[in-house]
């Protein structure tokens, strides 16, 4: 499917994930939330742990079937074309480890191939990865002996091997000690760059602030509020991404009633549903390729 | 599903196996060095044990004085290697026994002493010589012989039968004296003979030790190539952390499941193939000479129908092994308790020794429909040169059979998401109680 940059590649609507457990019966992670990204926007989706930012982009990468709602990746279907949606991007997340047996070679090879990179060009672009994210050192040894700086590194280039042009990185830094954690901020920034649209999930609030172009904040499986960071901090009169990520949990865990509209923004409440939130997030016009 | 995801799949699986240890042991040098080991640690051991046994000193007491004229056969048993008379080496006046007064200079203990001592292990077996019966007392200087042992001791049976075989060469050659001496030709003294012979062929002696062999270890070793192997694919992926890595390329499920389901089949069929192949060089490199050695004529050899019998039943055997394995190991979270949730399919290797190994009798309908035994049954069967066509085809579809249950099994399991991330804390048969009963299905996939 074409592309263009004002079309998203990763659209969300009223997407729901409902699980259950033997002990709390059904649980809604993910709890109808709306979004869509464009080439060459970082999207960020800021929550607690547990808040259903991981859910989310599980479903995105085809893990998880979503309970109801649509998401789209490329204009393909999670649900009815899991493996073009597959096909289209790169997923990272500290529990995608990578195989310990096989070199960083192999590695990129593999997923390369697997994931249908034109069969002939694998080799050129396996040095292309090697030397981008320099590999080259340790090309032959087994991921097992690698250190946990270049398996990281082997890691992310095992993500774009077949250049997907949706990338997902799911809290991405954690384990990593700062400077590899300032390596991965770099390398998500190039790939934007480079006009790839990556979905970025954190609960570390520098990253987000440094990194996104957009930001969704989520909670308890709802979108409660979605923009640029401006955007935010104009709606909340807040400055700092911490205050504003708390304005919104607390004014949610303490006022009934808040909705969201159908693309993440507050809207008041119904009559007689409580108090409501008069603002509204506009929608995230097209970030492009700007930095936040 | 998609062959070339398949393939892509099914290389990145082997490629991991092959330089895993465990699985390299398990699956390939197990199933070669076997046989090889085996006979080699069987032979040592026979060897050790027959050498440590050959050094043991039998220790006989004796409560009678022997007969007159027989002083002979107490010469006999004190020369016999590894025998010593109680009491004989402390006399100071010991002297050989003389032809008519016998056990001169031989210690003799009371009966009360003698079986004391051999109670308390200090003697290993307690002589004691007796008048005949009357209806034997015609044939003069006959006597007859008791011996006393103790039976839960290795080295007072051992005793035991030092002292009969002794008694035993010395009686047949008086018997012969005697003969002589009233004037009947030693040959004709036997009233009737008792022969055997064995009418089987060297090769039908092969046969029968090869389909036993074969029949038996197979089974073992194609469990054994899919048990580290299944259990590594899944729970081994799970505790590694690349279970989900694969669930997010771009291949289908089920193109991932038969990618890890040839594999595991592959190894399968591999410690099988080995297997067979380390035989019969073991078989002519060790067995062949030891057993020429030991005067016996044997020749290994099977017929050639039985080949592609084996191969099919290797192969039907490592298809169950590896979807069964699988199964249940899915369940697991770690190696180590895969391993635990395997062992039940595991122990159906001893199935082919409870229900047919013990018996000499041919597949039958019953046997051929309970899978693994029916299998090890027709291999052995094709190995002796008995092919039953029916009863071989009845094998092949129960076990097909039930390979397909176990894919339906396996198929679904994998709708059920939360066991397809890991987040199902239980074994198979808890998932299997849980969703079959109402208002617990899960989110099905």
């Amino acid at each position: 499917m074409m592309t263009t940059e004002t079309t998203p590649t990763v659209q969300v609507e009223g997407l729901r994930k409902t699980f259950y457990d033997e002990s709390r019966g059904e649980v809604h992670a993910v709890d109808g939330i709306d979004f869509d990204c464009r080439p060459g926007e970082v999207f960020g989706l800021l929550g607690a742990n547990g808040a259903g930012k991981t859910t989310t982009l599980r479903m995105l990468s085809t893990v998880l079937r979503p309970t109801g709602g649509r998401a789209r990746v490329m204009g393909h279907d999670v649900v009815t074309e899991p493996e073009a949606v597959r096909e289209s991007l790169g997923f990272y997340s500290a529990s995608t480890a990578l195989y310990p047996r096989l070199t960083a070679r192999e590695t990129l090879e593999f997923f390369a191939r697997i994931n249908r990179y034109p069969p002939d060009r694998v080799p050129e672009r396996v040095e292309e990865l090697v030397d981008r994210f320099g590999i080259r050192e340790y090309e032959r040894g087994r991921v097992e002996k690698l250190s946990s700086g270049m398996k990281q590194k082997v890691s992310i280039a095992r993500t774009v091997a077949h250049d997907p042009p949706v990338l997902i990185f799911d809290e991405p830094t954690v384990g990593l000690d700062v400077l590899n954690a300032l390596e991965m901020v770099k390398v998500i920034r190039e790939l934007r760059d480079e006009g790839k649209t990556i979905l970025f999930s954190s609960h570390i609030m520098s990253e987000v602030e440094k990194l996104c172009d957009r930001i969704g904040v989520i909670h308890r499986g709802r979108m409660l509020a979605m923009g640029t960071l401006e955007e935010l901090r104009e709606l909340t009169g807040e400055h700092y991404l911490e205050d504003i990520f708390v304005h919104y949990v607390t004014r949610t865990e303490g006022v009934e009633g808040v909705e969201l509209g159908a693309m993440g923004e507050l809207e008041p409440a119904a009559p007689g549903d409580g108090e409501g939130a008069e603002e509204s997030i506009p929608q995230g016009a097209d970030a492009g390729g700007e930095e936040a | 599903m998609n062959l070339r995801s398949i393939w892509i799949l099914y290389v990145r699986e082997l490629r991991s196996a092959l330089r895993e240890r465990t699985i390299v042991v398990n699956s390939i040098l197990m199933p070669i060095f076997l046989y090889p080991v085996m006979l080699w640690v069987l032979f040592s051991g026979f060897n050790l044990v027959q050498g440590l046994s050959e050094g043991v000193t039998s220790r006989v007491i004796f409560t009678t004085p022997a007969p007159a004229g027989h002083g002979e056969l107490l010469d006999s048993i004190r020369a016999r290697e590894g025998m010593s008379i109680v009491g004989w080496e402390n006399l100071a006046n010991a002297r050989e026994v003389s032809e008519s007064g016998a056990l001169e200079g031989v210690p003799l203990f009371g009966e009360g002493e003698a079986l004391a001592r051999l109670r308390e292990g200090n003697a290993d077996v307690v002589v004691t010589f007796f008048e005949p019966p009357p209806e034997g007392q015609a044939l003069p200087g006959n006597f007859r012989v008791r011996l006393r042992y103790d039976r839960a001791e290795g080295r007072s049976v051992q005793a035991r039968d030092r002292v009969e075989a002794v008694v035993e060469v010395y009686r047949n050659l008086w018997m012969v004296r005697q003969a002589g001496t009233l004037g009947i030709d030693p040959e004709a003294r036997f009233q009737f003979a008792l022969s055997s012979e064995n009418v089987s062929s060297s090769q039908d002696l092969g046969a029968m030790v090869l389909a036993q062999l074969i029949s038996f270890f197979l089974v073992i070793m194609v469990a054994l190539g899919c048990f580290v192997p299944a259990v590594d694919t899944t729970a081994g992926e799970r505790e590694r952390s690349t279970w989900e890595t694969l669930m997010t390329v771009a291949a289908s499920r089920a193109s991932m499941v038969t990618a890890k389901y040839l594999y595991v089949a592959t190894l399968g069929i591999a410690a099988g193939a080995l297997n067979v192949v380390a035989l019969f060089i073991s078989i002519g490199a060790v067995i062949r000479p030891l057993l020429e050695d030991a005067g016996e004529s044997i020749t290994f050899s099977i017929p050639l129908k039985a080949i592609p019998i084996m191969m099919a039943g290797a192969a039907s055997l490592a298809f169950f092994f590896a979807a069964a394995m699988m199964i249940l190991a899915s369940f697991a979270r770690s190696f180590k308790d895969g391993q635990a949730m395997v062992q039940p399919v595991y122990w159906l290797i001893f199935l082919p020794f409870i229900l047919g190994g013990q018996t000499d009798r041919n597949l039958t309908p019953a046997i051929a429909s309970i899978p693994v035994a029916n299998v090890s049954m027709m291999i052995r069967d094709a190995v002796t040169g008995v092919f039953i066509w029916p009863l071989i085809a009845q094998t092949l579809i129960v076990t097909l059979a039930t390979v397909l249950l176990c894919l339906v099994a396996a198929r679904y399991v994998l709708r059920f998401e939360d066991f397809l991330l890991g987040s199902f804390d239980g074994s198979f048969w808890r998932f299997v109680r849980d969703r079959m009963s109402a208002g617990k299905n899960g989110t099905a996939y």
